[in-house]
């Protein structure tokens, strides 16, 4: 068992490996913290998640860009791939859960894996289907994980009317689900017109409108 | 179609605009053609998004009928890209032939690792790509004595799309000689394919376009643009006063805010007036005291043209002309990117009705 201060030295290890994107320590002291019987749980959300959690921070400061956040992303699931097996299933509390998708016809997916790496790295079940996703794929994957919340991303303006398409299919199979868009072309404004409950300008934000949308459903399910 | 007051052809009115003169009206450009236009369709049967990426003759005429049945200047008019990068260079394309699809993709970049780019081979500048059938269409530019039109991205812009924008972004933390080498290249690739026009066409008859979309703030910093976006756009902008170009169109895509002090000491190389093109995260004021003696296109948001309404269109070109008919170096009116190919027939429109209220000069 690691003494006091050798359990913070490494979660600080790890924090900085992601934060100063070093893929290779990432994974090294994630094998460390595992010999040294630091809990996998733990390693992962005061080491990895917090430094991923900084990086959020210094993305929405214009200090880092995506450049920075696609490494640092790298070296977050380095470390997440040693240790999310060592997980013990009872500590594995999950947030939520999230179908994630750039949608039909959309092959741009950098701002998606963004997305992506926001939501593993706080906690969520992330079901991703990739880009260019059929639109009946995002209702059939909500349908079948339960997921509270599904995330639809597009880049281009053509792309961006398979929104408002997808989000009624899905409302056609489940009322308990939020949707949340995100995407260039997209605004607020027509992220509302599309009948979406959300919208996410970054990476930087999208956990905590997903956070949002998930605490509405609650409320929404108490009412009833 | 005329508007109510036009004193002057769109050819006088370009020629005042490059002559710093004021014309009688603000100018209006185009950056793509709605699919969805009246009469379009009956007029071009079959056209659709894919045929202007596979059909240069019609994508010639359809572009000529719809820029008069909008009134729009004809200064800007291309057919899609000269060079685009990973299609040039042997990747796999995808044409947007699905509901969804507005734009070629690269379904396969044809540098996905680092041996790739030792066995890269310089691309034919006659045959690659699509470059054959750009050529198609500035011959019909030549033919029809309009100004002949070379579409390329910036060379940052086509060597992140011979490996993949994702693959460029870590290369440029961790691996900056590969994106140097792709980015040698790139800018090789664009000047001899140039070369290639100015043979054929001369080089006073070429207007030539550059777009950096990748080159956005919402993708890289400002140092990474000045360390690997920076120095090519020097260097082109130096080969193009040797190679005689005179007229030049940048559209400065997306957010770059952060890269405008750099563009600002790029544009003492380049021949004013240029246009620039900006996206609707620049604002037209800030656009206008960077580059003053250059004429500012732009900006409305494209997305508004297929989502919003006509009113909403009417209303961010009344803002756009308050502000445009303030700049030094004079204005365009003109969608801040691409205009989407579905966009509303009425939302288009709003933008000609809103010059014809609101944009004449005393």
């Amino acid at each position: 068992m690691a003494s006091r201060k050798k359990t913070q030295e490494l979660l600080k290890g790890l924090y900085n490996a992601v934060v100063f994107y070093d893929e290779k320590a990432a994974a090294e002291l994630s094998k460390v913290a595992l010999e040294e019987s630091i809990d996998a749980y733990t390693a992962i959300t005061d080491g990895l998640a917090a430094g991923m959690k900084k990086v959020g921070e210094l993305y929405a400061a214009q200090e880092y860009f995506v450049p920075e956040l696609l490494l640092c992303s790298d070296a977050l699931y380095a470390g997440l791939g040693v240790l999310r097996p060592h997980i013990k299933v009872k500590q594995a509390k999950v947030k939520a859960q999230i179908v994630i998708g750039v949608v039909e016809g959309d092959i741009h997916d950098i701002g998606k894996n963004l997305v992506k790496v926001m939501f593993d790295a706080a906690g969520w079940i992330v079901h991703d289907l990739g880009k260019d996703v059929k639109l009946e794929k995002f209702v059939e994957e909500q349908q079948r994980t339960n997921s509270e919340i599904v995330g639809l991303s597009t880049l281009m303006t053509t792309s961006m009317l398979a929104i408002p398409k997808v989000i009624k299919m899905i409302r056609s199979q489940s009322t308990n689900v939020g949707i949340m868009v995100g995407g260039a072309p997209l605004t607020r404004d027509i992220a509302k017109r599309y009948g979406a409950d959300g919208y996410a300008e970054n990476a930087g934000t999208a956990v905590q409108e997903g956070v949002r949308l998930v605490e509405m459903l609650k409320k929404r399910k108490a009412q009833k | 179609m005329e508007l109510r007051q036009d004193k002057m052809t769109s050819q006088e009115r370009i020629k005042a605009l490059f002559n710093y003169q004021k014309p009688d009206r603000v100018p209006i450009g185009n950056l793509g053609i709605p699919i969805k236009t009246q009469g379009l369709t009956q007029r071009f049967p079959g056209f659709n998004v894919v045929s202007n990426y596979n059909d240069p003759r019609r994508a010639f005429y359809a572009s000529l009928w719809t820029a008069k049945y909008y009134n729009w200047e004809l200064v800007v008019h291309s057919f899609a890209h000269t060079i685009l990068g990973g299609w040039d260079f042997g990747g796999e394309i995808q044409m947007p032939d699905k509901e969804y699809q507005d734009s070629l993709s690269i379904k396969s970049t044809p540098v996905k690792t680092e041996k790739d780019i030792r066995n890269l081979k310089m691309p034919n500048p006659k045959t690659a790509g699509g470059i054959p059938m750009a050529m198609e269409f500035s011959k019909l530019q030549g033919e029809n004595n309009l100004p002949v039109w070379f579409f390329s991205r910036s060379p940052f812009c086509v060597a992140s799309n011979i490996c993949g924008s994702e693959q460029f972004c870590r290369w440029m933390i961790k691996k900056p000689d590969l994106c140097r080498r792709l980015l040698r290249m790139a800018t090789d690739h664009i000047f001899n394919v140039l070369q290639y026009w100015i043979d054929t066409f001369s080089a006073e008859n070429i207007f030539l376009e550059i777009s950096s979309p990748n080159e956005s703030n919402q993708l890289i910093s400002p140092k990474q643009f000045t360390e690997f976006a920076f120095p090519y756009h020097i260097e082109l902008q130096k080969k193009l006063r040797t190679m005689g170009i005179r007229r030049f169109f940048f559209h400065i895509c997306g957010d770059q805010n952060l890269n405008l002090p750099y563009l600002a000491e790029l544009s003492s190389l380049w021949v004013h007036p240029s246009i620039l093109s900006f996206g609707h995260e620049v604002d037209l004021e800030v656009a206008g005291k960077y580059f003053p003696k250059d004429i500012i296109f732009g900006n409305i948001e494209p997305a508004v043209f297929q989502a919003g309404t006509a009113q909403q269109v009417y209303e961010l070109c009344k803002v756009a002309i308050e502000k445009g008919k303030r700049l030094s170096g004079g204005f365009m009116l003109g969608p801040g990117c691409g205009l989407p190919p579905m966009s509303q027939v009425e939302n288009v429109l709003a933008m000609t009705k809103a010059v014809d209220n609101l944009g004449w000069y005393e």
